[in-house]
């Protein structure tokens, strides 16, 4: 073989073993996860664990109960869904569409900016100014509810949508909109008509990243939330403390003696959250493909 | 300027001048189109030619940078006068676009998109939707799939679905940006074809680079020059024995 020849295959193994890496690594990743979950279930039964509403991991039984925690995470992140999905759209629509170009040049670095600040700083922020804000102005006993984990969630997901959905909607090709508009119709009509649903898979690819983003932040919500495990009411949960499975796992996993049934309780969940995201993944990749094929 | 029209004069130019920002693309335009007509703006790339057409129906408007000083009466209805409401002028005035650039949507909803913004029921769309595709010369093709998606069609489909979209909105006049320049000269004749069909009901402008086009199937033709209308008249007469040098030096291949 030539030199020449040599380099170029090198070259190529080199660029196959960092990707094989990645695959490697994700692999090692499941496989650690799922089997020191998996161990929970060798002294505690699979369904006291899926169905049992209290998480009391270290009275005596002890109860390993997910429900409240993955109930905690699920309304946390319906709120922040609420609140951001509309909100991200609107501003990618407006800074996309309506907004004079030196107003949109502004908005979009800063809404940008908004995604490098660190999650803690948004705690923190969260802890010092909407937690008395929600507690004063509603008159509840505590301001760290899942109201305020969902508003701060909410803001920290804005970034994601309001990119990505404004992206999408600016790559809709400008001759669509002048067909649209040279039929008679609005400026509204055209974008809640044409340019909207044209760019519909890249909005919900957005909003799926958005709640992916919601489900597995931590830092934010175990700063915010109150950390009470306790199965939360809905729409009266929203206003009360509530504790999701990211907060969980990082508030008890400094304390377990390893290998024990609370160690590998806080694996399992682990677990379940890995694979809720994996699930949004793939249900934002089937609706992106969906709509693709249609166009 | 040709002698009064024998179906009357649908558009009416005076004096019209556009600059984008700084640049002053349009100088002194004044012409009048006639009604029931092919009206063909000929000249080369850039001359002005594309955006005198944007002019009829307010594209320009969506160019911030854009300004536009002069007349232009439609149907003896000043379109740049306050009053005048856009979305009224450009349901009036349709546009079939360069590249075809049908909606992401199937063909029927395609078609139905203008009748239904602009308040007409439901129950009327099927017949709608049939008299448009009839009359875009499409309807042999695809009324046995109409909830296909229009981007499954050929090129010279989707222009003709294009067409028969801005049909189904009922226009008085219907302005052609180089229809044919994406497609293959079969498709460019069954579009012409189209064309002289629908010239018996609807003032036609069409705007094209094909100078056997604009021989083909207009009644009259306008030459742009850098940003000038050199000359207009009746098609025979620009084509045989035009009045300018620069008219004569275009269409016999001279520059271009």
């Amino acid at each position: 073989m030539s030199n020449r020849k040599i380099k170029e295959k090198g070259i190529e193994s080199l660029l196959f073993a960092s990707g094989a890496v990645t695959v490697v690594a994700l692999l090692l990743l499941c496989i650690f996860l799922f089997r020191d979950g998996y161990l929970l279930f060798d002294n505690y039964p699979v369904s006291s664990f899926l169905t049992d509403t209290k998480w009391y991991p270290t009275a005596d039984p002890e109860h390993f109960g997910l429900l409240p925690l993955f109930l905690g995470s699920v309304i946390v992140t319906i709120g922040a869904v609420l609140f951001s999905v509309p909100l991200g759209i609107a501003t990618a629509i407006y800074i996309s569409e309506l907004a004079n170009p030196k107003i949109a040049n502004i908005l979009k670095p800063v809404t940008e900016i908004l995604a490098g600040i660190p999650s803690v700083v948004y705690g923190f922020f969260g802890l010092v100014v909407l937690v008395p804000f929600v507690q004063n102005t509603l008159k509840l006993p505590t301001g760290q509810t899942a109201l305020t984990g969902s508003i701060m969630l909410g803001i920290m997901a804005l970034p994601t949508i309001i990119s990505m959905s404004e992206d999408a909607i600016s790559s809709v090709p400008r001759a669509l909109k002048e067909g649209s508009l040279a039929l008679g119709s609005t400026k509204w009509q055209t974008i809640y008509k044409v340019t909207a649903p044209a760019a519909l898979s890249g909005i919900s690819a957005a909003v799926m990243l958005g709640i992916g983003r919601a489900i597995g932040e931590t830092m934010t919500v175990m700063m915010v939330t109150g950390n009470s495990a306790v199965i939360p009411g809905f729409p009266s949960g929203l206003f009360a403390p509530v504790r999701t499975m990211t907060a969980t796992i990082a508030l008890e996993m400094g304390e377990v003696p390893q290998g024990s049934d609370h160690f590998h309780a806080l694996f399992a969940i682990g677990s379940v959250l890995f694979i809720t995201t994996f699930i949004i993944n793939i249900v934002a990749n089937y609706i992106k493909r969906r709509y693709r094929f249609n166009l | 300027m040709p002698e009064a029209y024998e179906n009357g004069t649908e558009i009416e130019v005076k004096d019209l001048n556009l600059w984008y920002g700084d640049n002053h693309a349009l100088h002194d335009i004044s012409i009048d189109i006639p009604k029931n007509s092919v009206t063909a703006f000929i000249g080369p790339s850039g001359c002005g030619k594309s955006t005198f057409l944007r002019c009829l129906n307010r594209m320009n408007d969506l160019i911030p940078s854009c300004r536009i000083e002069g007349r232009v009466n439609i149907n003896g209805e000043d379109i740049y006068s306050k009053e005048t409401d856009v979305v009224d002028l450009r349901k009036r005035v349709g546009m079939v676009f360069q590249k075809p650039n049908p909606f992401p949507m199937s063909i029927f909803d395609n078609i139905s998109y203008g009748p239904r913004i602009h308040g007409m029921s439901k129950k009327e769309m099927p017949a709608i939707v049939e008299n448009a595709l009839k009359s875009g010369a499409l309807w042999k093709e695809v009324s046995d799939r109409l909830n296909v998606s229009a981007l499954d069609l050929s090129g010279g489909q989707q222009q003709r679905l294009c067409i028969a979209r801005t049909l189904a909105v009922k226009p008085e006049v219907i302005l052609f940006d180089e229809p044919c320049s994406a497609l293959d000269p079969i498709s460019t004749s069954k579009i012409e074809d189209v064309i002289l069909e629908l010239k018996k009901k609807y003032t036609i402008v069409i705007v094209t680079h094909n100078m056997q086009q604009a021989a083909r199937i207009s009644d009259h033709t306008a030459f742009f020059l850098m940003g000038d209308l050199v000359e207009f008249d009746k098609t025979a007469q620009i084509f045989e024995s035009p009045q300018e040098k620069a008219t004569e030096d275009y269409i016999t291949g001279r520059f271009g």
